[in-house]
């Protein structure tokens, strides 16, 4: 058993857990945040990714006390109060999901991608680099829409800060 | 209130029953209700409920495609921590477990009638939840372990020791089929269950006799499988105050699970309880009950906890409902003007281990002729068994199968005569004025403007452009092919679906029994109601896959949800209509005739009253009124509506391959597809854009690959089975085309499968075209992989 202490969306967390315990599964099954999801368990379809310290994570490949100390985000995190995120929103309005089993992971995903470029993303960057997230809905053209829509209100919003 | 809703009544049109309705919701592009609790992390997937002092099942599967289960020692896996119990198929015989009937065999009027050999009723194996005998496929589970935690169920999966005797094995369709193959199962002197024969052979066989031009080909359409993103889980608990189950599972329909599964148990239906929310995904593999679904309740039972499942992604590779897996071989017979005279066709379906559906075969089988007006056909349809994991319905059932074989045909038979392929097609289209058209087997077309269709895909994906662009192309070293492909789907699906209609104190509830795994069915569910209620598209909430709460329903397939649910909701609408106008005239004291309905308010222009639906949800509490009458503002309609519909379109693809590497990228992709009327345009693309992913993806990359010498599957993980991606898609222009459906009351005809049906075609057509110069006419099987591409251009440089 190890004790962990870290911030899961700004709340200070501090629990006693099996030391093989999934980043995951602490999010999901010790604190009952299953907005994050399981899709395949090795890494490969990017539906757990969350954010630790501002870094887009595959949660189901990292020990949760590999993320001790550390600020991890998830997509209960995104939304302040009842204001969605611009992410959350885009999705929305381009359709971007069907039956959102992904979405969680890839608008994390994607919020990463936003942050780490300077100018508002091209289709061509987003098909590049969200090559880690799958979808089995959409076919990918609305969330590409989404992504760089979202890329430019938040740049255009804030440019010099793009922190969630 | 049951009704059998069908067209030949003297005079009545089903788009008589929303006449006066105006349209302001319907054919909106709204954003979807659902997305809301989906994108801030609220949806309610299984694995997203947990219960009190809730236990894990972990599955023990055979290694071994076909093996005798000799014997089964526990005692290392009981004495290990946290170990609840270790059951077998000797325990479930015990309990009197039953196996899971599928019905697989399709039974509305409008399916083809589908017979074992000899006109014999066909076998269909015995799904049971662990087998007592033999196991038939790899990853079939042949015990189960409950522990307290994931893990002590899983590390004690693995010191249960299964004695096995190795049986001879079969995987391959076409060795299956072979009279001295291993037989799955011992019922069956071979392995073919089905073996039917359909259309005019007589007729066939002259027309072939009189062609100028015979046209043959052979192909096999590969085995995929859905991976949906959310893996197949299952929550089962056993309430013994009320002697009652429940089950939460996502599926493609919450109430035939429900009877499936109590039937299994041993009980009654309504002592079991399914509840299936958001659905990650499901494209026909969730269609079937899993015995997953069945053991966690039992094992609930038995321990006196809850059991919960959830599968690994290698287990939803290795057991989750297949699809496709089908042999064709076609013929055509023109005349020497390129009319097409006759056809033939034999159809061979791998259903695996056991049938759990022959919707594939079936559906595939009334469509062999595709959008074309094709006098003569003959089709023998047959199916097989073999040591695989069985198949199901994938999207677009069977449907994608033959539009393969008729496309590609015509295409051989282009460059076999030297016609032009358009041309060729333009001349056979069936027209508009032919419709309704009763197709070589019997199906018969509701409507569609085919050729339209495809003049506007054509001129979409600049046709006229196309030589000027290869030219371009080859400058860079590169090949362009430009592929196409017409279509035509059969929509049937279960025929009965009820709604409850509600009105509450400041909204509408609509319960339906469809289960959407993404379709967006309390969006456009919604939009329906509102338009036919005249209230607004935010006071209408959708109910949903809860069998305590939804008691019927068809669940949802083969694009049936919408077309059928909107028919029975406008029914019901008309219903509540009449009860609210009779509540408000007992309430007045007035004539029934007096009370009128109009802009989404009961009126009684004597008394100046004019009251709300919520209004009158009030008086409707309130008021004294007779029995009848009582109980609130709400309507339960019934409807059985059998006629199928046949959405259609035309879709065309222009690649590059690099000859280098045999890499193919996709530049340009067109769609135009007849949905019938579009309820919400930003739904329906999305299923379109989806749907192409699928045909995409099994055209170019997917495979479920069986090691050919030892019946392993090669499909582990998503390392090993390569999907549509962001990167390897290009975005697309799909247009719809409303030609509404004369079949029910809005025009409805599909939009969930249009896209995959044409994209295997369109695809190898892309592929064929880009190769013709260095390579003639070349048929790359399925999935057509860069190795494979490459090889075909190296050997004909050799040559």
């Amino acid at each position: 058993m190890a004790i962990i202490h870290l911030q899961v969306n700004k709340q200070v967390v501090t629990k006693d857990v099996p030391d093989q315990t999934l980043l995951i599964e602490l999010l999901r099954e010790t604190l009952g945040l299953t907005g994050t999801h399981t899709g395949c368990d090795t890494t490969q379809c990017g539906c757990c990714v969350v954010l630790v310290d501002g870094v887009s994570v595959k949660s189901c490949t990292v020990l949760a006390v590999g993320v001790q100390g550390c600020q991890v985000t998830t997509v209960e995190g995104l939304a302040d109060g009842t204001n969605l995120h611009p992410i959350q929103t885009a999705f929305m309005e381009h359709h971007a999901l069907q039956c959102g089993f992904c979405t969680p992971g890839m608008m994390m995903s994607a919020l990463d991608l936003i942050q780490r470029h300077p100018q508002p993303l091209t289709p061509e960057v987003v098909r590049s680099e969200m090559e880690g997230n799958l979808c089995r809905c959409t076919g990918y053209h609305n969330i590409v829409k989404a992504i760089v829509s979202a890329s430019e209100k938040m740049h255009a919003a804030n440019p010099a800060s793009l922190a969630p | 209130m049951n009704s059998k809703f069908e067209l030949p009544q003297v005079s009545a049109k089903p788009s008589d029953l929303i006449q006066g309705i105006s349209l302001k919701a319907v054919g909106q592009p709204l954003k979807r209700k659902e997305d809301l609790r989906l994108i801030t992390g609220q949806g309610r997937f299984t694995d997203d409920f947990s219960l009190p002092n809730q236990t894990w099942a972990w599955m023990v599967r055979s290694p071994y495609p076909h093996a005798r289960i000799l014997r089964i020692d526990k005692h290392s896996a009981l004495a290990l921590p946290g170990v609840l119990g270790v059951f077998t198929g000797t325990d479930c015989s015990a309990d009197g477990l039953k196996a899971i009937d599928h019905s697989p065999v399709p039974s509305t009027k409008y399916d083809v009638k589908l017979r074992g050999p000899g006109d014999t009723p066909v076998f269909v194996g015995r799904h049971v939840l662990l087998p007592t005998d033999k196991a038939r496929f790899v990853g079939e589970a042949v015990a189960m372990v409950v522990a307290q935690t994931r893990e002590q169920a899983r590390l004690a999966a693995e010191a249960v020791s299964v004695e096995y005797e190795e049986l001879p094995w079969v995987a391959d369709t076409e060795q299956a089929a072979a009279p001295d193959a291993p037989r799955v199962w011992d019922d069956l002197p071979t392995n073919v269950l089905v073996d039917a024969t359909f259309g005019n052979q007589e007729a066939t066989a002259k027309a072939f006799q009189e062609a100028a031009h015979v046209v043959n080909m052979k192909t096999r359409i590969n085995r995929v499988t859905g991976v949906p993103l959310e893996p197949r889980a299952a929550l089962g608990n056993y309430d013994p105050s009320t002697q009652s189950f429940t089950l939460y599972a996502g599926s493609g329909g919450a109430v035939r699970q429900k009877r499936e599964l109590a039937q299994v148990l041993g009980v009654d239906a309504e002592k079991v309880r399914v509840l299936s929310f958001d659905v990650g995904g499901n494209f026909g593999t969730r269609n079937r009950a899993f015995v997953e679904f069945g053991l966690v309740m039992w094992a609930s039972k038995k321990l006196g906890v809850p059991v919960k499942f959830r599968a690994e992604r290698t287990e939803s590779f290795l057991s989750d409902y297949q699809g496709r897996d089908l042999i064709t071989e076609v013929s055509l017979a023109m005349d020497a003007h390129g009319k097409f005279l006759a056809m033939k066709a034999h159809n061979l379906s791998n259903v695996g281990y056991c049938c759990v559906s022959l919707s594939p075969l079936s559906k595939g089988s009334g469509l062999i002729s595709g959008s074309y007006d094709i006098p003569y056909a003959v089709l023998r349809s047959r199916a097989v068994y073999s040591n695989t994991m069985a198949t199901q319905a994938f999207r677009s059932s069977g449907r994608p199968e033959v539009i393969f074989a008729i496309e590609r045909l015509i295409d051989k038979a282009a460059h076999q005569t030297g016609m032009d392929r358009i041309e060729l097609r333009r001349k056979n289209l069936i027209k508009p004025s032919q419709m309704p058209y009763t197709n070589p087997v019997g199906s018969t077309y509701d409507s569609g403007e085919y050729e339209i269709n495809m003049d506007r895909a054509l001129a979409i994906a600049d046709w006229s452009g196309i030589e000027d662009r290869r030219a371009q192309a080859k400058l860079r070293g590169k090949l362009l092919g430009v592929g196409m492909a017409n279509y035509v789907e059969s929509s049937i699906g279960s025929p009965k679906e009820r709604a409850d209609v509600i009105v509450h104190e400041k909204h509408i509830e609509v319960i339906i029994g469809t289960q959407p795994a993404g379709q967006g069915h309390e969006t456009s569910f919604a939009q329906v109601t509102a338009d036919l209620l005249e209230v607004s598209f935010d006071q209408v909430f959708i109910t949903l896959g809860d069998t305590d709460i939804v008691t019927a329903g068809g669940g949802t397939h083969s694009g049936r949800s919408l077309r059928h649910a909107s028919t029975v909701i406008a029914l019901a609408a008309i219903d509540l209509k009449a009860k609210a106008r009779q509540i408000l005239a007992h309430h007045l004291k007035a004539p029934l005739e007096s009370i009128d309905f109009i802009h989404g308010k009961f009126v009684h222009h004597s008394s100046h009253t004019q009251l709300s639906w919520f209004e009158l949800f009030q008086v409707a509490q309130t008021a004294d009124l007779p029995a009848e009458l009582q109980g609130g503002l709400k309507i339960r309609r019934d409807n059985e509506m059998h006629t199928p519909v046949f959405p259609n379109g035309t879709c065309l693809c222009e690649i590059e391959i690099d000859p280098q590497t045999g890499g193919i990228e996709i530049k340009n992709y067109v769609a135009v597809d007849d949905v019938g009327r579009c309820i919400n345009p930003l739904i329906v693309h999305g299923q379109t854009h989806g749907g192409i992913a699928h045909g995409v993806g099994q055209a170019l990359w997917e495979q479920c690959l069986t090691e050919p010498d030892s019946g392993q599957p090669l499909i582990g993980s998503l390392m090993d089975y390569a999907m549509p991606r962001f990167d390897n898609l290009p975005s697309f222009k799909a247009e719809i085309a409303e030609v509404l459906s004369p079949t029910n009351p809005f025009g409805i005809k599909a939009g969930g499968e249009g896209g995959t049906t044409p994209a295997l075609a369109v695809i190898a057509s892309a592929v064929e075209d880009a190769l013709l110069p260095l390579c003639g006419p070349v048929e790359i099987p399925m999935p057509i992989t860069p190795v494979k591409i490459w090889t075909a251009l190296q050997k004909a440089q050799k040559n």
